[in-house]
């Protein structure tokens, strides 16, 4: 999480200098996207558009990420919440632009942030078949059904980048651990309708 | 002898001696002697105990241990093959009459075989190859209060624990679902439990 420093409203001023305002908005997303570790390069690659130096596109980029994730960070819904981040002599146009971009961002911005949150493993998809296993060396004839479940598991995203992995584990149920897991997910369901109606 | 119902393959040589020699039995001597084999049958792996119920019943009758576990061992043939062909009691029956022993004992332990046959079916279904068989699933589930990228979120989540047995090594999986995929999850294993009863 990032948090905003003083130099970075200065810093900020520099967009001042874009093109446009697609620019702007343009810029806004990738500094928000991108992670700390990746802001060198986006600066390197920012700078030229906006005729700075590269350290001061450095001191841009990362003003600019700081202050996506800020608003980010503490849910602000309200253009008054943030354009009182703003100090008294920021430039009145680039701040009422900045506030705009931001608010038009702000809901894909959250679920982006809490789409790369840390967790266990994700579930991603899920497949079954059932069989009927006819013979075996125990039982020459027989007829049982059974069931195979194919789990496409995807790695920590944070943990992978840009390449996550994603692993498929299939597993057998038997009747009877099929009905036990039914049983278990019933129980959850109902827990889960009382949370959600008290 | 004639075609065997049990097994194809040829019969050892001292089973018919061991037949006779189940014969001299007395009707309670047999009847005792069946229930410890059942016994054992139905839980295989109390070895242990059948070995120790054995040894007391050669005690009990004065039948010395050793030539008693042949003819156990020859006893055990017909059941075990009984099982893996789904022969009927009057088949094991026709069996031990062919082996050579007395009618009355053989439609004894047929009996006893028709009242024990559906626990062993399913002890040896129980048995049948089971690839990544799902031994447990534990859960819990629970809000997200805050992140370091969002300080109030208040979010569900559901954790999913499972614990598959790869060849004879238990492996976890921990999972983590969102809500709905918690409901669509529910609702593929309820299809599934629809397929599988409508086979059943």
């Amino acid at each position: 999480m990032a948090a905003l420093r003083d130099g970075d409203f200065a810093a900020l001023q520099m967009l001042l200098k874009a093109p446009s305002k697609d620019a702007v908005r343009q810029l806004c997303q990738e500094c928000f996207s991108s992670p700390p570790a990746a802001l060198g390069p986006l600066a390197q690659r920012a700078g030229p558009g906006l005729a700075v130096s590269a350290e001061e596109a450095e001191q841009l980029v990362s003003a600019l990420h700081n202050l996506t994730r800020h608003v980010v960070y503490r849910g602000f819904t309200g253009a008054e919440d943030i354009l009182c981040l703003f100090p008294e002599n920021f430039h009145q146009n680039l701040k009422n632009l900045l506030t705009k971009i931001i608010l038009e961002n702000i809901s894909a911005w959250r679920n982006e942030a809490q789409a790369s949150q840390i967790s266990l493993p994700r579930l991603v998809d899920m497949d079954w078949r059932v069989d009927i296993k006819t013979s075996s060396d125990s039982i020459v004839r027989m007829a049982v059904p059974t069931c195979l479940l194919q789990l496409k598991i995807q790695e920590d995203a944070a943990l992978c980048g840009n390449n996550p992995v994603v692993s498929a584990l299939t597993v057998e149920l038997s009747k009877e651990t099929l009905d036990t897991m039914l049983e278990g997910l019933g129980r959850i369901r109902d827990q889960l309708s009382a949370v959600a109606n008290k | 002898m004639g075609l065997l119902n049990f097994t194809r393959d040829p019969v050892p040589e001292a089973v018919s001696g061991d037949m006779h020699n189940l014969n001299q039995l007395s009707a309670q001597q047999f009847s005792e002697l069946t229930e410890v084999l059942f016994r054992f049958l139905t839980e295989p792996k109390e070895v242990e105990r059948f070995l120790a119920q054995l040894s007391d019943f050669a005690t009990m009758n004065k039948i010395s241990l050793g030539p008693l576990k042949n003819i156990v061992k020859s006893i055990l043939l017909v059941p075990n093959g009984a099982l893996k062909r789904n022969l009927s009691s009057e088949q094991v029956r026709a069996d031990f009459i062919a082996l050579g022993l007395s009618e009355e004992k053989a439609s004894y332990f047929a009996e006893q075989w028709k009242v024990n046959s559906p626990t062993l079916t399913r002890l040896a279904v129980g048995q049948t190859l089971m690839i990544n068989q799902l031994v447990d699933m534990e859960w819990k589930f629970g809000v997200t209060a805050g992140s370091s990228e969002l300080e109030k979120v208040g979010s569900i989540f559901l954790q999913l624990k499972l614990v598959v047995k790869k060849g004879s090594q238990l492996e976890n999986v921990y999972v983590e679902l969102t809500l709905p995929q918690f409901y669509s999850f529910l609702h593929e294993m309820e299809r599934v439990k629809t397929s599988l009863e409508s086979f059943s």
